[in-house]
């Protein structure tokens, strides 16, 4: 998936400005920068949930405004930063609706499977049959991911998919993102903040600021004092553990 | 998935249905003289079909409608249709007479009444859906402000109005159960096929919809269209059901809403049929109270009014803890 010169403009504000990367297939890629960078808006765009002004987003050669829809559903699924649902539903039916590409309203037996997985990898078997909306936060989010998983999609894009975890289950939702990727050979394109997770769990990174790429490169590329420094505004320091660069800010 | 929920549901449906069967059948049969079966029939079993008709179309529209806008506690008739209704019937009656075709001939009136309320409300509310994101306070706010527009033209209309035009005008626009319009029948069901039938992908992804626009896209579902065609459906079940019995889409808010508390489930197939029996159930049993309890004294529509308005506080208050 390559972008061009994404841009986006809500009232006139520069959002997102001429935002050009290519997301490498088959990698970890986490986007880090402030709160109003333009991630999610990046996010959006490139999974044609939000509209944007100008600029390419070319999905497999072709723009991600002329697929189907419904194929793109197969190809490529989104957590989207804020989800609402208000609906009398289990988390078993929500992870279901993963499969709504694939079967419709009807779940065969291998959709059952797939569910089962998805289920069994966010660890949610105890409460697959209770009501959503009487979960804590964290539950619903770990649901929400689940379904996304379900979806089985070449292409997962997660907007802040730490949300609300706790430290085990933020640390199991990153293994995951690695076998996603290692075994299942899947693209992750993710938001997060917490900027070691991105170190230790990803293969790119893409720093945000102001609505445009203030660094783009591979972990250890991103991972230096000075950019960060420089993005955050924060002081930093970096260590390194297991090979890979870690952060101190403070 | 068939889960246990799903076919406990299932059973509840079906104790329902023979609910309603026995409604209807007390309704055709209590009191009836055996001397004059075939007349009483020929009065009663119209009457029934109207309200099992305006049952079903309030019962769907009113789930469909809170599944789109995202919220429970809304009825279509926040829609601004009901005023709209009444001021076309008092325009026609103005303009033209009420012994003229448009007033006079009811299935004339009723498609006079169809094409205004469908294209009102997809101009209005398809125009503003797009504009305002789905946001539902807007829809709600201009249902108001077209409530009293509606209302205060047809009001002025009636001040100017000849006296004698206006009495016939009143007994088509405060409609009870008990002054049903049967003419309608034929029309308004091929208008709820015809709406079935068209609206069938829409309604199978009523589920998926429900989900959000963000989640019913992500699953590759065109969320702007079928919401936009879906309104549509809503307006003209609420045109089928105004015309057929006047204003009373209220009840939709006290049947979705049993139907929810009841079913508690996602759903739609299973919620817009429970909701459509506890509608058939409320009117049918309802009009066989009124008139052999009460005599026709009082007119259902004040039950449905005052045990709504009680059934809505109940929700506003048990609501607030979300
Ligand atoms: N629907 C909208 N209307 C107007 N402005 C918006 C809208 N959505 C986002 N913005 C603005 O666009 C900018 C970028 O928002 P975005 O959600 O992409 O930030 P973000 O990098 O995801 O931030 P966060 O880390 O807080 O999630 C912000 O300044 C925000 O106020
Ligand atoms: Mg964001």
């Amino acid at each position: 998936m390559k972008v061009t010169e994404l841009t986006k403009q809500y009232d006139g504000k520069t959002v997102v400005d001429s935002v050009s990367f290519e997301i490498p297939k088959g990698k970890v890629l986490s986007l880090i920068g402030p709160n109003g960078a333009g991630k999610s808006t990046v996010m959006g765009i490139i999974s044609r949930l939000i509209a944007r002004d100008a600029g390419l987003v070319d999905f497999e050669g072709q723009d991600i405004s002329r697929w189907k829809s419904k194929e793109l559903s197969k190809r490529l699924a989104i957590l989207t930063q804020s989800n609402q649902i208000q609906m009398k539903l289990t988390v078993r039916e929500l992870v279901a609706f993963g499969r709504f590409p694939y079967s419709g309203g009807r779940i065969t037996a291998e959709d059952e499977a797939i569910i089962d997985q998805a289920i069994t990898y966010m660890e949610l078997d105890e409460m697959q049959d209770r009501f959503i909306d009487e979960l804590s936060g964290g539950q619903r989010q770990r649901a929400m991911i689940a379904m996304v998983i379900a979806q089985d999609t070449e292409f997962v894009l997660l907007d802040e998919p730490t949300n609300n975890l706790d430290i085990y289950h933020a640390t199991n939702m990153m293994k995951i993102v690695r076998r996603l990727c290692d075994e299942l050979g899947k693209t992750v394109i993710l938001v997060l903040h917490e900027i070691n997770y991105a170190a230790f769990y990803s293969d790119y990174i893409c720093a945000f600021a102001d609505g445009k790429i203030a660094k783009f490169g591979t972990v250890k590329e991103v991972m230096t004092r000075q950019t960060l420094s420089q993005i955050y505004k924060v002081d930093f320091e970096i260590m390194e553990i297991e090979g890979k660069p870690l952060s101190i800010y403070y | 998935m068939r889960t246990a929920a799903h076919r406990a549901n299932a059973r509840k449906l079906i104790l329902m249905a023979a609910l309603v069967l026995l409604a209807a059948a007390a309704y055709l049969l209590v009191e009836v003289n055996p001397k004059y079966f075939s007349y009483a029939m020929s009065l009663r079993i119209p009457k029934l079909i109207v309200m099992l008709i305006a049952a079903f179309s309030i019962g769907g529209a009113s789930i469909v409608f809170q599944s789109i806008i995202n919220n429970t506690i809304v009825t279509p008739c926040l829609l601004g249709m009901n005023s709209l209704y009444t001021l076309i019937h008092t325009a026609v009656v103005f303009v033209a007479g009420s012994g003229s075709i448009l007033a006079a001939n009811a299935n004339v009136s009723f498609a006079v009444d169809l094409v205004i309320m469908g294209v009102a409300a997809t101009l209005i509310y398809g125009y503003l859906f797009q504009k305002t994101n789905h946001n539902v306070l807007y829809v709600l706010l201009i249902g108001t402000v077209l409530t009293s527009f509606f209302g205060s033209i047809q009001s002025t209309l009636t001040r100017v109005m000849d006296p004698n035009e206006y009495d016939t005008l009143l007994t088509t626009l405060v409609a009870s159960f008990s002054n049903v319009n049967s003419e309608i029948i034929l029309f308004s069901l091929a208008v709820l096929a015809v709406l079935i039938f068209a609206l069938r992908r829409d309604l199978a992804l009523l589920d998926v919809l429900t989900l959000g626009k963000a989640q019913a896209t992500n699953l590759g579902v065109d969320y702007d269209r079928s919401i936009r065609r879906l309104l549509l459906g809503v307006t003209l079940a609420i045109a089928v059901a105004t015309a057929m019995v006047g204003p009373i889409s209220f009840m939709g808010l006290i049947i979705a809403n049993l139907s929810r508390q009841l079913l508690k489930t996602y759903r739609h197939s299973q919620l817009i049929l429970g909701s459509v029996f506890f509608g058939m159930i409320i009117l049918v049993a309802g009009q066989l109270i009124v008139e052999h309890v009460y005599s026709y004294a009082i007119p259902i529509s004040v039950f449905i009014t005052v045990g709504g308005g009680i059934y809505f506080l109940y929700l506003l208050l048990t609501k607030r803890r979300v």
